[in-house]
């Protein structure tokens, strides 16, 4: 009986140990592919970075009217933007060919399923960086307008207002990647009802300020007018 | 702008006269005085030359240039002088007497703001003037109410008798008003520029035909861009060598002050001023120091009723306290917004300053000065959108007239003079400032 089972234990080590063989070729692929892509990342990313900083690629960004890219930047730099996410890509790729290396069905499915993804994580992440910039631009506008105003809750709106902008921009990259389904629509509007009731309470209380000012000025103005216009700028 | 945005009849009134000598603008969409036109106000200032004079007058409103219904081009037929004393063009030509001719400009674009409107009239002027090859140009943009024949005499004189070839506006101011010329306009000029100004920005200006068709070559090269010419005219003139003076005019009446588009007010002379910086880096670089120009006429007197307020020290004041606040509030939410753009010493300084009491509200002349050259270096490199870069400036502006309203409280009109004098001092003082974060933006940066 100990005969038998020493042979089962054989046939299934030798079984496993042989299937374990089968995959060490695709291992290898895999860890070669990443070391030629990472090689391939590196020489070009340093390449582009010294080109676009040759070209004042930084300044540029912002003269061609991209200002808040730099914000979003690593180190403030949008020639660091650049170079990492193209070596981010190289290595996705080099990724990408050592797993389709593996000579099985389970990989290549993986491969083929991932690739059909793509689009949609491309979309969320365009969609998440042009929120990132339109909440960012939006933020200070309205942060700069309402201290300009005279509005004492001007940080809270502009907070308000960036928010709003990403819970949108993220609920829409999520729906997009066909993550969370319904939770995720319910999600957002709460969030999204709850900052404009937040707003809509900072923006009510924002022009009972405003309202009286106005009247204090138009109750003012007769005298002002009977004299004369005390300030003028040009 | 190009002639054919003109009407019809206007380019048939101006083939048909062929060449002026003077080109006279009046912008203003507001009626003059009742029972004026601009033609018989030209009219009335040409006499006072002793040759005479062949004139075009352009004028942004249809009443004003006497014509009636829509703003067509006519024959200006004075109604005092019979019909066969109006000279034909060729009349005048031979120096027999006064022709005065008028046109009007095209209507401006609803959506355009008073700047640009302004801006885009004085080039339709200069493209006129530029076309009948004028020896000289007189812009009259203030609101007319004030605007006499000696406005447009004190604006072309200097030209065709003294060989200027630019007149700026010096006018009557109480101690509160131009309080952006005083604080950025007239320091930076200066500064910049090495020719002491009142108004750079004008509005009413008297220019040469040198100058004139400098600033359209000028204008053309640069398309593409929106230029300000209101703000490009002094600039061009100081930086391209041209002789300059002042003119005093008098009283000027302006607009109420709208508080609550003070900020969209600076982001739109700010702006164009800091375009300018930009274009002209190469000139201003080099100047170093500045003079006085001749100034011509005699300072007027303000009107009676306020200088009795000034006399009495009751002018009325600005709501010192809001501004202060303003600032405060500035300094509390913008120091986000401000650090791209300040360097840390002066937002130290600016912390420090929010400190104070109200009372003892001070902002420093340097510190305003590196402001003022700090936000002309964000503008060029675009750290932040030149929207947002311009407009967060109106609470340290709110800051800069609380001190001064603060400090200027009981003074004279001569305590004033040199109250301003020691800021244009501060910013030539600062000028090494500017002029080492704009050539080393990065590694210049106190």
């Amino acid at each position: 009986m100990w005969n038998e089972v020493e042979q089962a234990l054989t046939h299934s080590m030798t079984r496993m140990l042989s299937q374990l063989a089968s995959l060490l070729p695709g291992i290898v692929a895999l860890t070669t592919a990443l070391l030629v892509s990472a090689l391939i990342a590196w020489a070009l990313s340093a390449i582009l970075r010294r080109s676009l900083a040759g070209f004042d690629f930084d300044r540029r960004v912002a003269q061609w009217g991209f200002p808040a890219m730099a914000e979003v930047s690593p180190s403030s730099s949008p020639t660091l933007l650049v170079t990492r996410a193209i070596a981010c890509t190289i290595m996705l790729i080099g990724f990408l060919i050592g797993i389709s290396a593996f000579d099985g069905a389970l990989p290549s499915q993986f491969v083929i399923r991932l690739f059909a993804y793509l689009p949609d994580v491309m979309a969320a992440v365009v969609v998440l960086i042009a929120g990132s910039i339109t909440a960012r631009f939006l933020a200070r506008s309205v942060l700069i307008g309402a201290v300009n105003m005279n509005l004492q809750y001007a940080r809270l709106l502009s907070v308000g207002v960036k928010w709003m902008v990403t819970v949108l921009a993220v609920t829409i990259a999520i729906e997009r990647l066909g993550i969370g389904g319904g939770i995720i629509r319910l999600a957002f509007g709460i969030l999204f009802g709850g900052i404009v009731l937040a707003l809509a309470l900072a923006v009510g209380l924002g022009s009972k300020e405003l309202v009286s000012r106005s009247l204090e000025r138009e109750a003012s103005k007769t005298t002002a007018d009977n004299t004369k216009e005390a300030v003028g700028h040009l | 702008m190009e002639l054919d945005s003109l009407s019809q009849p206007d380019l048939e009134q101006i083939e048909r006269m062929g060449s002026a000598d003077v080109v006279v603008g009046v912008l203003d969409l507001e009626p003059l005085e009742e029972g004026t036109t601009a033609v018989a106000i030209t009219r009335e200032a040409l006499a006072g030359f002793t040759t005479p004079l062949r004139a075009m007058v352009v004028c942004g409103n249809p009443a004003s240039n006497g014509t009636h219904g829509p703003v067509t081009a006519t024959l200006e037929v004075p109604p005092e002088a019979p019909q066969s004393e109006i000279p034909s063009p060729e009349a005048s030509k031979n120096g027999q007497s006064l022709t005065v001719f008028s046109c009007g400009l095209p209507p401006a674009s609803q959506v355009k703001s008073t700047q640009q409107s302004i801006s885009g009239a004085y080039r339709s002027v200069f493209v006129v003037a530029g076309k009948l090859g004028v020896r000289a140009c007189g812009v009259i943009a203030s609101r007319p109410q004030a605007v006499t024949h000696h406005w447009i005499y004190r604006l072309i004189q200097p030209v065709v008798d003294l060989g200027f070839d630019l007149v700026a506006p010096c006018y009557t101011r109480q101690k509160m008003e131009g309080l952006l010329n005083r604080s950025v306009l007239s320091p930076l000029h200066g500064a910049l520029y090495g020719e002491r100004l009142q108004n750079p920005m004008g509005p009413d200006f008297g220019l040469s035909g040198k100058l004139l068709q400098k600033i359209l070559r000028q204008d053309a090269s640069r398309r593409g861009v929106e230029v300000n010419t209101l703000a490009s005219i002094a600039s061009a003139a100081a930086s391209g060598g041209f002789q300059v003076c002042e003119s005093h005019l008098g009283v000027r009446t302006q607009h109420p002050t709208d508080w609550g588009n003070l900020s969209s007010l600076l982001a739109e002379v700010l702006g164009a001023t800091f375009l300018e910086v930009e274009a002209r880096a190469t000139q201003w670089q080099s100047i170093r120091g500045s003079k006085s120009v001749p100034r011509f006429g005699v300072a007027e007197a303000p009107p009676s009723d306020i200088a009795a307020l000034q006399d009495s020290a009751q002018e009325p004041s600005a709501d010192i306290h809001g501004m202060v606040e303003s600032f405060h509030l500035g300094t509390q939410n913008l120091q986000d917004v401000w650090s791209l753009i300040l360097p840390p010493a002066n937002l130290l300084e600016l912390r420090r300053l929010s400190r104070l009491p109200e009372d003892q509200f001070r902002l420093p002349d340097h510190l305003w000065a590196r402001i003022v050259y700090d936000f002309a270096l964000g503008y060029r490199l675009r750290t932040i959108s030149r929207d947002h870069l311009l407009r967060s400036i109106t609470p340290l502006y709110l800051g800069w007239i609380a001190s001064y309203t603060l400090e200027m409280q009981t003074a004279g009109p001569g305590e004033v003079d040199s109250r301003i004098e020691r800021l244009s001092k501060a910013f030539e003082d600062n000028k090494s400032y500017l002029v080492s974060r704009w050539r080393w933006p990065d590694r210049f940066n106190p």
